[in-house]
């Protein structure tokens, strides 16, 4: 699987985010709990920097007039139509159908590579743009 | 032609003078309204034309619509329909400002029509006529009278103090799926009395301003039943929007639903799109119907959100907008005009 080595770990503080360019695509890499998700900074509605949007928490699915706020830090709102997405997963919160492409992140000697198609167990260092 | 599809008609407005509902009235309204009448509040528009058919007037006299046995052979039996739900026009007292006296005219209302209509003609089915100042004596109406056979849903006006889906009226939906009964929606009293502007710019100066413009409070009353919840926290509740146009209804679910897509955290309770809880909870009737120039485009219209499957046939009879089932949908398929004009309904009221 090709790895794209893109950033030191230590460059996304937590909660924090960081875009990265890779191949030609933009990438929002972002750290929640010790943990680092990528997203494409591309919102599947109209096309919008997604990873511009504010991160931020929710109501979850609720009974009529409770508010159950949840997920703090793990969804990030699109600055264009405040469409919401699950930094996790990519997937929007009405309609699991709706998504961004969502990429794996791999942490080796403190190093972050994101893992982008290609053949398995094949290794390899890309150039790449910070954001 | 009207011979190959039986017919309900879902709004029919039977008429009585204020005298008549005076033995069904406990004191003090009795005395009040022997003197006085009921002094239902007007929305004060002017039309030419007047709310009655002038052809409607029995032959003996009286109120077009008072007359069983005319509206019988008038409406029932010149169109041969099976069943007429008769909505009445009592709700307007939704609009006049005391909760006590507009809730004792509807019980009066109730068991004038459970007395003096229904045992007339098995085609008869009645609306339970409740007032919304007070949703808790509306909920206990709904209790007193939910059992009766021939009583096949509840009746509230359109005209209000606020957005229906409001907590506020929640009791009367809970009391309505209680007892299994849809709820219809009903205009009339717009900007009369107690209730809201007709219009959300405010007072127009013509009906023809009012009348159209009726289909606004059917779009926020809408709007408010989805966004409040009220079908989340009563699954098994049916609203029919009665008289309040059709072809803005595509148009407000693609909007909501947009909506939705941003701003599902502000109604959390709601997990599928909006227009999914319309399709699922709501009917529209049919009258008055919107006539383009061409019909087509009506009907374009009804295929982009399946309303065959959520409209009911009503003609509005005797008001002046009436509507014969004989001469609208003329360009819908078959099959779909028989679900519009018999079946929807059927299976809506277990007719």
């Amino acid at each position: 699987m090709p790895l794209h080595y893109v950033l030191d770990a230590d460059d996304i503080p937590e909660g924090g985010r960081v875009i990265v360019g890779v191949e030609g695509r933009e990438i929002g890499i972002y750290r929640i709990g010790g943990r680092y998700y990528a997203i494409h900074n591309y919102c599947p509605h109209m096309g919008a920097p997604l990873c511009a949007g504010v991160v931020c928490g929710t109501n979850l699915p609720s009974g009529v007039y409770r508010y159950e706020y949840g997920r703090k830090g793990e969804i990030v709102r699109c600055p264009w139509h405040g469409w919401e997405f699950d930094i996790k997963t990519g997937k929007s919160l009405f309609d699991d159908k709706v998504r961004t492409r969502s990429y794996k992140v791999e942490v080796r000697d403190g190093k972050l590579a994101l893992v982008i198609g290609g053949r398995p167990d094949h290794a390899e260092i890309s150039e790449v743009t910070k954001r | 032609m009207s011979e190959s599809f039986k017919v309900i008609d879902v709004d029919v407005h039977n008429e009585q003078n204020d005298s008549a509902l005076v033995p069904y009235l406990p004191e003090p309204w009795k005395s009040r309204v022997a003197a006085s009448g009921i002094g239902m509040a007007g929305s004060g528009y002017y039309s030419p034309v007047g709310v009655l058919r002038r052809d409607a007037v029995p032959p003996g006299g009286g109120k077009a619509g008072s007359d069983p046995d005319f509206l019988l052979k008038q409406l029932v039996e010149r169109y041969d329909m099976e069943y007429v739900i008769l909505t009445g026009v009592i709700y307007n007292i939704s609009a006049t400002h005391d909760p006590d006296f507009a809730a004792a005219v509807c019980s009066a209302y109730n068991d004038y029509l459970i007395a003096e209509w229904l045992p007339k003609s098995k085609k008869f089915k009645g609306a339970i006529a409740v007032a919304t100042q007070d949703p808790v004596l509306a909920a206990r109406e709904i209790d007193r009278l939910g059992g009766h056979p021939d009583m096949v849903e509840v009746i509230i006006s359109s005209a209000a103090r606020m957005p229906l889906g409001q907590r506020f009226y929640h009791p009367i939906y809970e009391a309505a799926e209680r007892n299994g009964l849809p709820v219809a929606i009903h205009p009339g009293a717009e900007g009369a009395g107690s209730s809201t502007p007709p219009t959300a710019a405010g007072y127009p100066s013509r009906y023809i301003e009012w009348h159209t413009c009726l289909s606004q409070m059917f779009m926020a009353h809408l709007v408010s039943l989805i966004c409040e919840g009220v079908f989340v926290k009563y699954p098994n509740l049916k609203v029919v929007l009665v008289e309040g146009g059709v072809a803005w209804l595509p148009g407000l679910m693609w909007r909501l639903d947009k909506n939705y897509k941003a701003l599902r955290s502000t109604v959390p309770w709601l997990t599928r799109l909006p227009s999914e809880y319309i399709r699922d909870h709501c009917y529209l009737s049919t009258q008055p119907i919107e006539e383009p120039d061409n019909p087509q485009h009506l009907i374009d219209l009804f295929n982009m959100i399946d309303a065959e499957n959520f409209l009911l046939y009503s003609s509005d009879y005797p008001h002046w907008d009436f509507d014969p089932p004989t001469h609208i949908l003329r360009k819908m398929k078959p099959e779909a005009r028989r679900k519009i004009l018999y079946e929807n309904a059927k299976a809506l009221y277990n007719l």
